[in-house]
């Protein structure tokens, strides 16, 4: 699978997103270092990924091979207007002024268009160190609201140094060697309506989808004489075997509809364990590795 | 928790207010007990703010429209008297349905209308550049519509339960403070500052301020955005109208403290998503509130027993199968269990707790949603 310089993994809330970027971003990492960007948030997966709060804004996992990037709107607005303002001292004024909270407050899309700049800058490290940047999408706003980010701010913008960088940031996105998405899905009703949406989304940008990951599909236990059987024999039993057999069939419809829609599908399975630590995000990467391995 | 509460509105009306962070199913959870209620008589009427495709058609709901629409009752609530069979003659009289689905900018074109004290005044706003690229931008704008909206449902004396749908958010106050922080905004020392230097003699600005303008212009032409004239004057516009959103929101404030309002926080047993809604909790509490309870989605059926294979009958190799999925589904089981047992630690012993099983499907028609709600008819009493 041709890979991008930089993966954004998005999906609808509760599908395990955060869960499959530290598994990618490990995936990676067995290739080339790797540096996942995530939203700080207690308990998120990047930590289970490196087992400890993250002690700065950047730092390495415990084997030194993904390193952990916390993405914050604060500090991405602080980092861009020292970048276009030539004085520390004043950019410092600047930010400290309620009326420049309020202004930066209104512009539509300056958040999510600021994260967008701060990814084109991770790829472009990214390439310049041949290494890999995974990115974990913000749970809130979906994918459409980010993607339209740069033309709505080319409205408002029409000419300065703001119109440039979306530009820039626009080029990005249309660029397959440096960006590429990947959605992630639950094998649940509904799923694949909202999955098709997203895709649509990014190719009206034109922008590359990686690959759809369909998450939490249990391995196959049963065949249809067997849930026959279970049926008659353990009735209290069906349920739980039926609810299983569901999911599996789900999962295989979603990846039918979306080889169709041209798109790559990886399927990872569902971590059957009482908690959900390193272990699980290991073995979900190593699933991810080989996936991605294929020719 | 001593919430200061105090009666507002309509005697004996119930307002229902859903809680909580995206993805976890508030919308299907007020649609639920919005069903039940009317089922049970009452009078609802419903507020969703971004429903899927699904309740959208269960609800009636025309996504292009801002208005409320009733819903058809009639058939469900036979069928819901031909299932609980009671005394001859007694059949249940349903209320009725009404819903809505937010459109904030809407509302907030409907607020600027009635408040502005001139037809000028009204324009200038409408087609300020950035009122118009404002929709959820400014300062929690969808949050504060949101409770907009309620006031208007609550003006009409024939509802009797009102079910609130909230945006999600990660802290109570993106909700709750929504109406202070806008007009924080409106209300700013920003008006000065954008203003003519006559102005700023009059308010004897200190030297920081214009220190500050300085730089807002400088970053003004620098980014090429010309946004300063344009906010100046949505925030001028909007002086004459503040005396009549500060006492909308003031109101807005009181009824979510009122003892009328039930306040249901919605997540789902999962560890990681049990810690975010603990911490909307502390939020809660914060702004002195306390949830009236919590209704966990999604939870995993309980169990059958194992012991009953031993004498199933079933080959081996078979039952050996059986008892793996078992066995993988009491883990995730156990896994949502520490969530649980967190949730439970933290909360006050008598909030109520609820739980609403992983459903094969999730409801999609009135039926369906009927009986979501039946699972839920204690909030309407609580």
């Amino acid at each position: 699978m041709k890979l991008p310089r930089l993966i954004l993994v998005t999906g609808k809330g509760g599908t395990g997103k955060s869960t499959v970027a530290a598994a990618l971003a490990l995936a990676l990492s067995h290739r080339r270092p790797a540096t996942l960007a995530y939203q700080e948030r207690p308990h998120s997966a990047a930590q289970i990924l490196v087992g400890a709060q993250p002690r700065a804004d950047t730092h390495g996992t415990p084997d030194g091979k993904v390193s952990l990037v916390a993405l914050d709107w604060r500090r991405e607005l602080e980092n861009f207007i020292e970048r276009i303002v030539p004085f520390k001292a004043l950019a410092h004024r600047m930010l400290e002024s309620r009326t420049f909270s309020y202004v930066s407050a209104a512009v539509p899309g300056l958040q999510a268009f600021l994260l967008l700049e701060r990814m084109r800058v991770l790829a472009g490290n990214a390439a310049l160190l041949d290494e890999f940047s995974v990115v974990d999408a913000p749970a809130t706003g979906n994918a459409l609201e980010l993607l339209d980010a740069p033309a709505g701010i080319m409205t408002v913008a029409p000419l300065g140094t703001l119109n440039r960088m979306a530009s820039q940031v626009h080029e990005f996105l249309r660029d397959p060697a440096r960006f590429g998405a990947v959605l992630v899905l639950k094998p649940e009703e509904f799923a694949l309506r909202e999955t098709t949406e997203g895709l649509q989304a990014f190719e009206r940008i034109g922008a590359r989808v990686t690959a759809a990951v369909i998450n939490c599909v249990p391995d196959r236990l049963f065949d249809a004489h067997e849930l026959k059987a279970i049926r008659r024999s353990v009735p209290e039993h069906a349920a739980l075997a039926e609810h299983r057999q569901q999911m599996i069939s789900r999962a295989l419809a979603a990846r039918r509809q979306l080889r169709r829609l041209g798109l790559e599908v990886i399927e990872l399975p569902m971590i059957f364990a009482r908690t959900l630590g390193h272990a699980a995000v290991a073995a979900l990467a190593e699933r991810l590795e080989r996936e991605l391995s294929r020719p | 928790m001593s919430a200061k509460r105090g009666r507002s509105g309509a005697p004996g009306r119930r307002l229902v207010v859903c809680l909580g962070l995206g993805g976890v199913g508030k919308t299907t959870i007020g649609a639920a007990l919005g069903v039940a209620a009317a089922l049970g008589g009452a009078n609802v009427d419903m507020m969703t703010i971004d429903p899927a495709a699904r309740l959208l058609d269960a609800l009636n709901l025309d996504p292009t429209s801002a208005d409320l629409r009733e819903v058809d009752l009639g058939k469900l609530a036979r069928s819901e008297n031909d299932d609980e069979p009671r005394a001859r003659g007694q059949t249940l009289r349903p209320g009725r349905l009404r819903a809505l689905k937010l459109d904030a900018k809407h509302t907030f074109d409907e607020l600027v209308k009635r408040y502005a004290p001139s037809a000028q005044a009204r324009d200038a706003i409408l087609e300020n550049r950035i009122y118009r690229g404002l929709s959820a931008a400014l300062a929690g704008v969808a949050h504060y519509m949101a409770i907009e909206r309620v006031l208007e449902l609550c003006a009409d004396p024939t509802a009797s339960v009102i079910v609130l749908d909230t945006p999600p958010a990660a802290a109570a106050l993106d909700f709750l403070d929504a109406p202070n922080r806008l007009l924080d905004l409106l209300n700013s020392r920003a008006i000065g500052l954008l203003g003519s230097p006559r102005t700023f003699a009059r308010r004897g600005l200190r030297m920081v301020d214009l220190v500050a303008r300085a730089v807002l212009r400088a970053f003004d032409r620098l980014t090429g955005l010309h946004l300063l004239g344009d906010v100046q004057t949505f925030i001028t516009s909007f002086a004459g109208m503040y005396g009549g959103f500060a006492e909308r929101a003031e109101r807005g404030r009181n009824l979510v403290r009122s003892t009328e309002a039930t306040l249901v926080v919605v997540t789902t047993p999962t560890l990681e998503r049990v810690q975010e809604a603990l911490e909307f909790i502390q939020s809660l509490r914060k702004s002195g509130l306390e949830p009236s309870a919590v209704v966990v989605n999604r939870v995993t059926k309980e169990l059958p027993g194992v012991r009953e294979l031993e004498r199933s009958g079933l080959p081996e190799p078979l039952r050996r199968k059986v008892e793996q999925n078992h066995a993988e589904y009491a883990a995730l089981r156990s896994r949502e269990g520490q969530g649980l047992a967190l949730l439970r630690r933290e909360l006050h012993a008598k909030t109520p707790l609820l739980f609403v099983t992983n459903l094969e499907s999730e409801p999609s028609t009135l039926a369906e949603l009927a009986l979501l709600g039946r699972a839920l008819r204690l909030l309407l009493h609580a």
